[in-house]
């Protein structure tokens, strides 16, 4: 359980040098080794390493079994690889490993490939993906459906706002869903999405048209 | 009121901590001049010694959560005062000397000699020459009274540092105070 | 030759008295005495007026965005209002983030009563359940921490009794990867 852990992760390409430092020590040596095996091969296919490393620290930290870890670890690479491909089809550009790591993350909290893909084909600057996606996962996880979380950002960078419109979204559906009785994520959603959309289409503003999907 | 125990440094600070932010000034209330003296002879007026207080109290605030023993707030406070000591006499390093005596040039106190006020005035003078971790050590021990030992222990640092940096300024300061005379 | 002579130093620290000082030393001790005699020990004192500046300067940070002010708070779970709108409407100090090296200072409150200590694990403290301990506030049985961090996304949970892990109340939820739910911060 003491063996050092920290000579294996030492040789994972591409691993930031503080998460080899948090790694090492933490989790027992079949996971590390697994972590490496992962890291590894994702690096080579310019997959963010750092989720897996996050996630085995996790585990360990939460007493969680070793084959459970292992479990999660090779679901989260799987995650990553879909989000990968899923960024991969909005566009000719290398998608970058924020964006990869919020695609992952995206789809953990219940939105699709395609939810994914949409979402990255409606971000330019001064709208990243990485923050897009993230801000999307976190609609998603408050119990805003999928086909309307994606509604709701869509539409908030067509109405042509700073970049904290999109960041502000969850805060304003809590708003939403506190201010009116009985109003679930979904409606006030929902409304944020017509009130977005109206200022979209409004008249003699010069906004920038959004890309077609 | 009387029956009524005073609420302890903790308690008032886990309540600002809880979002009562009018009860913060219990503890400036409390604190305002346990460091003053501290202040105006490391800044080299009464007037800087407030504006230093006055900003460090601001900055605990700001920083409150992260003070790890609240039951010693003030410890923690003098800490945060000290630095704001410290970052101002960077400042005003480059400062003329004759800007930096009139700083000092307090009004004065008519109950004081002439001659025992221009003393003070010199040796606050000289004492503004030194390095501040220098005239730290000298202040700590001649105005406010504590020994090495209890230094080191605010500190942090050990009495044998201590003592070299005092015998340092005792130096610099008799340099400082014959050159004037 | 400017410099003290030890034992006059040791005069200074109050190790000597004058008298134990060899003669030729006796007038080098004088002076330093004298030195000492023009240390300004008078205690200051700071006007009254210094509070109530430092208190509008409080209230000035404390001025939440408009939004938030008409917030009336709503249980999503049965937590207790307070509680339950705590963790997501206590964003301090909101200005926009802008990219790279923003921080937002966030406070963490949760409403376990029979708890007899409460810590906060997330990925920002590298899920370590010891980091970071929650304090018992003046309302019973309400644990609050406050922190400062980076923009971005966070994942987090509260640790209770050093066993018990339960997610944010009021705080949107994702599922684990391990059979939990771990809460989800965005700032």
């Amino acid at each position: 359980m003491k063996t050092c852990c920290v000579a294996l992760l030492l040789v994972i390409a591409g691993t930031p040098v503080g998460a080899q430092q948090g790694l090492a020590g933490r989790v027992p040596p079949e996971i590390a080794t697994l972590v490496r095996q992962l890291a590894t091969s994702a690096a080579a296919r310019g997959i963010p390493v750092e989720p897996l490393i996050q996630k085995a620290i996790e585990g360990s930290a939460k007493g969680v079994p070793a084959e459970r870890v292992a479990t999660a670890l090779r679901a989260l690479a799987a995650q990553l690889d879909a989000a990968a491909a899923a960024l991969q089809q909005a566009g000719p550009a290398r998608p970058d490993t924020a964006a990869i790591a919020a695609g992952a993350f995206a789809l953990n909290a219940g939105l699709s490939p395609r939810d994914v893909t949409a979402l990255a084909q409606v971000s330019r600057p001064p709208y990243s993906t990485a923050v897009t996606l993230r801000v999307a996962s976190t609609l998603a996880a408050m119990g805003v459906p999928a086909a309307q979380t994606v509604e709701l950002v869509t539409q908030t960078i067509a109405s042509g706002g700073p970049a904290t419109d999109v960041l502000g979204l969850p805060a304003q559906v809590m708003v939403g869903v506190s201010h009116g009785r009985g109003v679930t994520p979904a409606q006030a959603a929902a409304g944020l999405t017509r009130a977005a959309a109206a200022r979209a289409n409004a008249p003699g503003q010069n906004r920038p048209k959004p890309p077609h999907p | 009121m009387s029956g009524r125990e005073e609420a302890t440094d903790g308690q008032v600070v886990r309540a600002v901590l809880a979002g009562d932010t009018e009860r913060y000034a219990e503890l400036v209330t409390r604190y305002r001049d346990r460091y003053a003296r501290y202040a105006a002879r490391m800044l080299g007026s009464a007037d800087a010694a407030e504006d230093a207080v006055q900003d460090a109290f601001v900055r605990a605030y700001d920083q409150l959560a992260q003070c790890r023993d609240p039951d010693k707030f003030v410890g923690w406070f003098f800490l945060i005062l000290r630095n704001r000591c410290f970052a101002e006499r960077r400042r005003t390093k480059d400062v003329a000397p004759l800007e930096a005596a009139g700083a000092v040039a307090a009004p004065e106190r008519p109950e004081v000699p002439v001659e025992i006020a221009e003393r003070r005035r010199a040796l606050q003078h000289a004492l503004l020459e030194l390095t501040p971790e220098q005239r730290e050590v000298f202040v700590l021990k001649h105005v406010e009274g504590l020994s090495y030992g209890q230094i080191a222990e605010r500190l942090g640092t050990s009495v044998p540092s201590l003592k070299m940096r005092m015998h340092r300024a005792y130096d610099r300061l008799r340099e400082q105070l014959r050159d004037r005379a | 030759m400017t410099d003290f002579h030890p034992q006059v130093k040791q005069l200074l620290d109050g190790e000597l008295t004058l008298a134990q000082l060899p003669p030729e030393l006796r007038a080098q001790g004088e002076e330093a005495l004298r030195l000492l005699a023009a240390v300004d020990r008078e205690p200051v004192t700071l006007p009254a007026t210094l509070d109530a500046r430092v208190l509008a300067e409080l209230r000035r940070r404390a001025e939440t965005p408009s939004f938030w002010r008409r917030l009336r708070l709503r249980p999503w779970t049965l937590v207790p209002a307070f509680a339950a709108g705590a963790a997501l409407a206590l964003l301090l100090s909101s200005p926009a983030p802008t990219p790279a090296t923003s921080t937002v200072t966030v406070r963490f409150v949760l409403f376990a009563p029979e708890a007899q200590q409460v810590t906060l694990a997330g990925t920002f403290n590298q899920w370590d359940a010891a980091a970071t301990p929650l304090v018992r506030t003046g309302a019973p049985g309400v644990w609050a921490a406050t922190l400062i961090l980076p923009a971005g996304q966070h994942q987090y949970a509260f640790v209770v009794d050093g066993a018990r892990w339960v997610p944010d109340p009021a705080a949107p939820a994702v599922d684990d990867g391990f059979g939990r739910r771990n809460s989800v911060l965005s700032l």
